[in-house]
């Protein structure tokens, strides 16, 4: 009896024993072999065809204040927390496996946060790294794709922002907080590539570039900014939408959560939005209405007026006139791009999916040509804590 | 001859059915072939796949207590009975290899990268060589304990990614030629529902037998219903994307994010695939082991356990070169080669049985 309780501790202790050797994996990589990567770059030379690749990597310990260590790159006492490799090869990979020739860790993706392209790369197509990243499986659908307003990706990757350590996650918190304010569109890899293989719907991505301000001692300060839309025909970059096209196309697609629009008279605050596009064949011509209604609290009126029925009437037309005029700032933008970035075609294939397979050939020559009327129902709901002007 | 002295529940059956039928669907999804209404293709599959069960639940009902082996030695006779019988434990034991080849690839593809295939397949095989030779009952308590985490984390899954559903995604309904959704369909149904036809070898050693018909839909629905589910959230998340990468189910926990906080989950779905391709694979190789035992009239199947699991991990390594050849197989060969097993050989036997009005009960010549 004794012998066999003993017995079973021995078991157990073996099975503990057993367990301590088997974890791990074959082919673990402890951290301090890998570099973790937090922004991806991706150039194309379009003349060449040469591939640049460029890491931004996280300095493990980096950006804590510390007196004794010389890295002081950028004033103060900090050392630097972000590390920019790049590397050019005649392919994608040619570059990656170069850069093992000057960067002592191997690169490890699945914390990448954004992507980002070169201008000149975007315009000659991005096909290869979305290729690249669908294959591979330490990629991250939820990353964020970045067009870089500058020639190269790598010209914004060491552009530091003040308040984030690692400059692609500080990056990443500003095109989320400028897609929340319903200013640019946050694009995920996931979005682009369910626009990118709509056989209609034009890709769209934000733009981040430089913006310069004279500091103190007239010093130069360089920042980034989210300054625009990039939009993409197939996988080319082949035009931008500016910030009120930008806020005209979030509307019509329903990505408007939260923001703030300005009429002559006033400024309003969004606080419900909601969207709809909705297609009608009329013969051969193509009729979309789009169809907003939105919500908005009052946060600014510049008349020193009491606010009665018949302003507040004013205000929300106002409102549904600047609505518009965004909306439709948009559209012609992209009628004139001829890319269609609203999904209008896809709208058409969901209501009349018979009628498609002759209009989906040649949508590029209808698409200019389509209807677009766009209905705003505005309402007008807080107007904050006094009711009579001052 | 009996050469499993275990008895199961019917409730440990329909545990059984749902593990063994979630199997390597945890990760492919069915029904891909028909684009965004593959859920729809799925419930066919499942409504097509409700009938094939009534066929073999309703033979194994008529011959209680006997393995398709037996049934099929009594039916055509030892000779042609014993032929047919090899033909049906060459497709459990193949089918077994296909799962194996499918979990391997997984893993090497998404997990274990530099890991050797081998070392993979044996750690399963290894796994299900142990439990098999400790008997059904054994088999059906581990599914007891397995299958509820895996609807646990099914449901999980899919309600932590209702953020990003888009239903749009979904429509237009019907996009692609009937024909397509069809095929895709029937594709469905002989994978992974008709698949239990592998239970036939199972439903020996149910206790009580009465509502095993019952209780085998009503196991099968569940799963199907949860596969519908899974299907159609994929594509409503990830729009066309679900139709062409390898693992859709994967992908999709990849996307979850709540908060920034609850990320990173896919690992979960490899943790389902563990745990469902093990029940899969032991009832494969238990089917395969006995039914051999059967034919060639052992007194005991421990003995061929281990063996048949190697070969079976060397098919796995040796069938498909790379998962361009096992999807190849799988969307245009599988769905006709399984008909034969699930549909054909059953409907026959029970054809053949009642044209030759066989008494079940009289008939112990086996």
């Amino acid at each position: 009896m004794k012998r066999k309780v003993k017995a079973k501790i021995y078991l157990t202790i073996l099975l503990i024993l057993i367990t301590i050797c088997l974890a791990g994996c074959w082919d673990s990589l402890e951290l301090n072999k890998r570099s973790i990567v937090s922004g991806l770059g991706w150039d194309l030379d379009p003349k060449t065809g040469e591939v640049t690749f460029t890491v931004q990597s996280i300095v493990p310990g980096g950006g804590q204040s510390s007196s004794n260590i010389s890295g002081q790159q950028q004033g103060g006492s900090q050392t630097r927390s972000i590390q920019v490799d790049k590397d050019t090869g005649p392919g994608m990979y040619d570059a990656i496996t170069r850069l093992t020739q000057h960067v002592s860790r191997f690169p490890f993706y699945p914390h990448t946060k954004v992507y980002i392209f070169g201008k000149e790369g975007a315009q000659y197509g991005i096909y290869q790294f979305f290729d690249v990243q669908a294959r591979n499986p330490d990629s991250r659908p939820n990353a964020l794709i970045v067009v870089s307003a500058e020639k190269k990706a790598s010209d914004i990757m060491n552009i530091p922002d003040g308040l984030e350590k690692i400059q692609a996650f500080g990056m990443a918190a500003e095109i989320n907080l400028s897609a929340q304010y319903s200013k640019y569109p946050a694009v995920t890899v996931f979005d682009f590539q369910k626009r990118i293989m709509s056989k209609t719907t034009a890709p769209i991505a934000p733009i981040v570039g430089i913006a310069k301000e004279i500091g103190s001692e007239g010093r130069e300060i360089k920042k980034l900014r989210v300054a625009g839309t990039a939009v993409f025909k197939g996988d080319k970059m082949i035009g931008e939408l500016n910030e009120r096209e930008s806020s005209g196309l979030l509307w019509a697609i329903n990505k408007v959560k939260i923001g703030f629009i300005t009429v002559p008279e006033a400024d309003l605050e969004v606080v419900k939005a909601k969207s709809k596009i909705i297609p009608e064949l009329q013969g051969d011509k193509i009729k979309i209405t789009v169809e907003i209604s939105e919500d908005s609290d009052l946060v600014l009126f510049k008349r020193r007026q009491d606010i009665t029925v018949g302003v507040v009437r004013e205000l929300e037309k106002d409102l549904e006139k600047e609505i518009k005029n965004q909306v439709m700032a948009s559209v012609e933008k992209s009628f004139a791009l001829d890319a269609d970035i609203f999904g209008f075609g896809e709208a058409v294939h969901r209501k009349y999916k018979k009628e498609w397979k002759e209009l989906q050939p040649k949508w590029d020559d209808i698409y200019p040509q389509i209807e677009v009327e766009v209905k705003v129902d505005a309402h007008l709901k807080k107007i904050g804590d006094i009711y009579k002007a001052l | 001859m009996f050469l499993e002295k275990g008895k199961i529940s019917n409730f440990q059956l329909g545990l059984l059915i749902i593990g063994f039928v979630f199997g390597s669907s945890v990760i492919i999804s069915p029904g891909q072939g028909a684009g965004h209404d593959a859920w729809i293709s799925v419930a066919l599959g499942l409504m097509e796949s409700l009938l094939i069960v009534w066929i073999f639940t309703t033979l194994a009902k008529q011959f209680k207590g006997m393995t398709i082996v037996e049934i099929n030695s009594l039916v055509y006779g030892k000779i042609l009975g014993t032929c047919i019988s090899l033909l049906f434990i060459w497709y459990l034991f193949h089918l077994g290899a296909m799962v194996l080849d499918n979990y391997a690839s997984f893993f090497k593809l998404e997990i274990y990268a530099n890991t050797p295939r081998i070392i993979i397949i044996l750690a399963l095989v290894l796994v299900c060589i142990s439990t098999v030779g400790r008997g059904i009952e054994v088999l059906a308590r581990c599914s007891a304990i397995l299958v509820p985490i895996t609807i646990l984390i099914a449901i999980a899954d899919s309600a932590l990614i209702i953020p990003q559903i888009d239903l749009k995604n979904l429509l237009p309904v019907l996009d692609v030629p009937i024909s397509q959704i069809l095929w895709a369909g029937h594709a469905a149904a002989s994978f992974p529902f008709a698949e239990s036809v592998a239970f036939l070898m199972v439903l020996a050693f149910v206790d009580i037998t009465e509502n095993v018909s019952a209780n085998f839909l009503k196991s099968l629905l569940i799963v199907g219903i949860i596969l519908i589910i899974v299907v159609a959230r994929n594509f409503a998340v990830m729009g066309p994307m679900a139709a062409i990468t390898n693992y859709p189910s994967y992908l999709l926990a990849q996307a979850i994010d709540i908060g920034e906080v609850l990320t990173r989950l896919e690992v979960l779905i490899a943790v389902n695939l563990i745990t469902m391709g093990f029940i899969k694979v032991s009832v494969l190789l238990y089917g395969t082991v006995l039914g051999l035992a059967q034919v060639l009239n052992l007194h005991s199947y421990r003995p061929i356990i281990l063996p048949i699991g190697i070969l079976m991990a060397i098919l796995a390594l040796t069938t498909f070169g790379n998962s361009v050849n096992m999807l190849n197989f799988a969307q245009k060969g599988y769905p006709v080669y399984a008909a034969f097993f699930q549909i054909g050989i059953p409907l026959i036997t029970l054809v053949v049985a009642k044209l030759r009005k066989l008494n079940p009960t009289g008939g112990s010549k086996a």
